[in-house]
């Protein structure tokens, strides 16, 4: 047997210095989710600029009784009384249900995946073997997720900026439609909830993210049943579309202010029981 | 002041009557074990014999069914973030992000550890660390290398590395080696597992044996390698009974092939001297049996049955 030969004692080594810590586990959750986040974006800026290409052409071709009729409406989650205004046709193509749809999908999917990635990546072993808690951990994955919200409804905005900019006369009301933001922006928020609670029990980043997305796309599929028929209304109280009326809001200026709220509620609620179940149970192994 | 002369004198690790259940299936049961300040401690055991499960008990990534376990006089569970703060961690099996560098890693991990990687240029160049590709592109042992840096750049006070030579070559195992003697000459405690029994021989001052889920010994290396014994081989000139030498207190094992004489012998060599001399001895060849044979058994038999043997 060979043993090395190392002297018995040496000199301790210097302490070493504190280093601001800052969000890193946010930043590195946003980097992992810009694919998603740019296919967002780009479906954002190609439905308002479509909108506002082909908003001369629908105005000759007078859709106000098709735009407005039951089946329009429980397709895209909003009866309006006239749609013949650009804001209503950006109201109807892109903040109608297809905006929880689609961009609460994408946000759903990155919330529920951005904690199963980090088992599957093998990176939350090695964080969690460091001086961050797990409520710290969590929080900051949430932080993304919002971050991610927030910066989704900044390239809708400058999306439907862009379109007016091909539109004569847009007459958009910049107010309002920071407020369907918002109320977009409380969507995303039940959506990020969803996909936390997933992504803190389950393993697999897809399954996780794919569960968020199935809830989402299932509230719309209670949406649109639900607005066919009044034997069907029930549905749409207990789906996440009901307290989303942005296209309301766009075009008539008016929505029921606490609707935005229940959704609000719901994702904290989600999110907190997410970060609970992540604080309790055993971690997997990569 | 007083709080670290107190954590001084308890031991660095303090493990006791750790049970760990999935559902029926008892991962450990009733591990007690005590790792001073300043020791290697191998933890040594088949796959599957509740290793891993145990490290990550300590690291509070899975939860304890049942007992406590202290490190550097803090719960693990309870206090995790100021064990944290002074340990360094090398999973089995390192998986890291393949769309990061490994200077981004390094700087990502060190941002979590909130301080700064001041052994990150010697570890780098001791261990010969790329940091520059994309780490989908390194191999198993770069980014063992990898993971090795992770949990020794901020200079901790305890590492716990988990198989910490798997996939290095031989050199680099060697290196490593060293490298944790130096550590504990420095001061540091560390507790490893390992599959290599040869590692754990030179670098170890104790062993604990786990084995389904329990623990079968904790022993000094140098008490099991008094209980190994040493390998002679003697060749005669005139004939000699095999019984006669199976007689000699301390011998076993022994073994005749065209005149020559394998056996091993524990303890004292005097008596084995003295009969040698009543021979013609064309050659005597004495040299350390390796600890394999005695983890070995370990490993194969049961704990019951090992116990009378191993005292001997």
């Amino acid at each position: 047997m060979v043993t090395p030969s190392v002297p018995s004692t040496l000199p301790p080594l210097p302490a070493p210095k504190k280093r601001r810590r800052g969000v890193p586990i946010a930043i590195r959750a946003l980097i992992n989710a810009k694919t998603l986040l740019g296919a967002g974006v780009f479906y954002a800026l190609f439905v308002a600029l479509v909108v506002g290409l082909l908003y001369p052409t629908m105005t000759k071709l007078n859709l106000d009784a098709y735009l407005t009729s039951t089946g329009v409406a429980s397709l895209v989650g909003a009866k309006l009384t006239h749609a013949s205004s650009f804001a209503a046709i950006i109201g109807l193509e892109l903040y109608g249900a297809f905006y929880g749809l689609i961009f609460g999908s994408i946000i759903g999917y990155i919330a529920g995946a951005a904690l199963p990635a980090t088992i599957e990546n093998g990176t939350l072993d090695l964080a969690l073997a460091r001086p961050i808690s797990r409520t710290r951990y969590y929080s900051e994955l949430w932080l993304s997720a919002l971050f991610a919200s927030v910066l989704t409804s900044l390239a809708t905005m400058f999306a439907v900026w862009l379109s007016t900019l091909v539109v004569k006369n847009a007459q958009i009301d910049w107010t309002w439609l920071t407020i369907t933001q918002l109320i977009e922006f409380a969507f995303f928020v039940f959506a990020v909830g969803v996909g936390l609670l997933f992504g803190s029990c389950m393993n697999s980043s897809r399954g996780a993210g794919g569960a968020a997305v199935g809830i989402i796309f299932l509230g719309y599929v209670m949406n649109a049943l639900g607005s066919l028929t009044n034997k069907l209304n029930w549905l749409l109280k207990i789906e996440p579309y009901y307290y989303t009326p942005g296209v309301q809001a766009l075009v008539q200026h008016n929505f029921t202010y606490w609707h935005p709220w229940v959704l609000i509620g719901v994702g904290l609620l989600c999110a907190l029981c997410g970060m609970i179940i992540f604080n309790r149970r055993d971690l997997p192994m990569a | 002041m007083i709080a670290i002369a107190q954590q001084k004198e308890r031991p660095a690790i303090e493990i006791s009557d750790l049970h760990k259940s999935y559902g029926n299936v008892q991962a450990v049961k009733d591990i007690t074990m005590n790792i001073a300040h300043g020791e290697i401690f191998g933890f040594l055991g088949p796959n599957g014999a509740g290793k891993t499960t145990t490290i990550r008990c300590m690291l509070d990534l899975i939860r304890p069914t049942a007992g406590s376990i202290r490190i550097l006089g803090y719960d693990a569970q309870r206090e995790r973030q100021q064990v944290h703060r002074q340990i360094g961690y090398l999973p089995g099996d390192v998986r890291l992000p393949g769309d990061m560098t490994g200077k981004q890693v390094i700087s990502y991990f060190a941002d979590l550890q909130g301080l700064e990687p001041v052994r990150l240029k010697e570890l780098v160049a001791r261990f010969d660390v790329e940091l520059k590709g994309l780490l989908k592109s390194y191999s198993k042992g770069m980014r063992q290398k990898i993971g090795i840096v992770l949990a020794f750049m901020c200079n901790p006070a305890l590492l716990i590395l988990d198989e910490p030579t798997s996939g290095l070559d031989p050199l680099m195992q060697k290196t490593f080696n060293e490298f944790l003697l130096e550590e504990r000459a420095r001061g540091k405690t560390i507790f490893m597992s390992s599959h290599i029994m040869s590692d754990v021989e030179k670098v170890c001052q104790r062993v604990a044996v786990i084995r389904n889920g329990q623990l079968v010994a904790v022993e000094a290396v140098e008490a099991l390698r008094e209980k190994a014994g040493q390998r002679v081989t003697v060749e005669f000139g005139d004939p000699v009974a095999t019984e006669e030498l199976a007689r000699i207190p301390g011998i076993r094992n022994v073994t005749c092939a065209d005149g020559t004489y394998h056996f091993t012998i524990s303890g004292s060599m005097d008596a084995l001297i003295k009969a040698l001399s009543r021979h013609e001895v064309r050659r005597l060849l004495a040299e350390e049996a390796p600890l394999e044979e005695v983890f070995l058994k370990f490993y194969e038999e049961q704990p019951a049955k090992l116990a009378p043997e191993l005292s001997r």
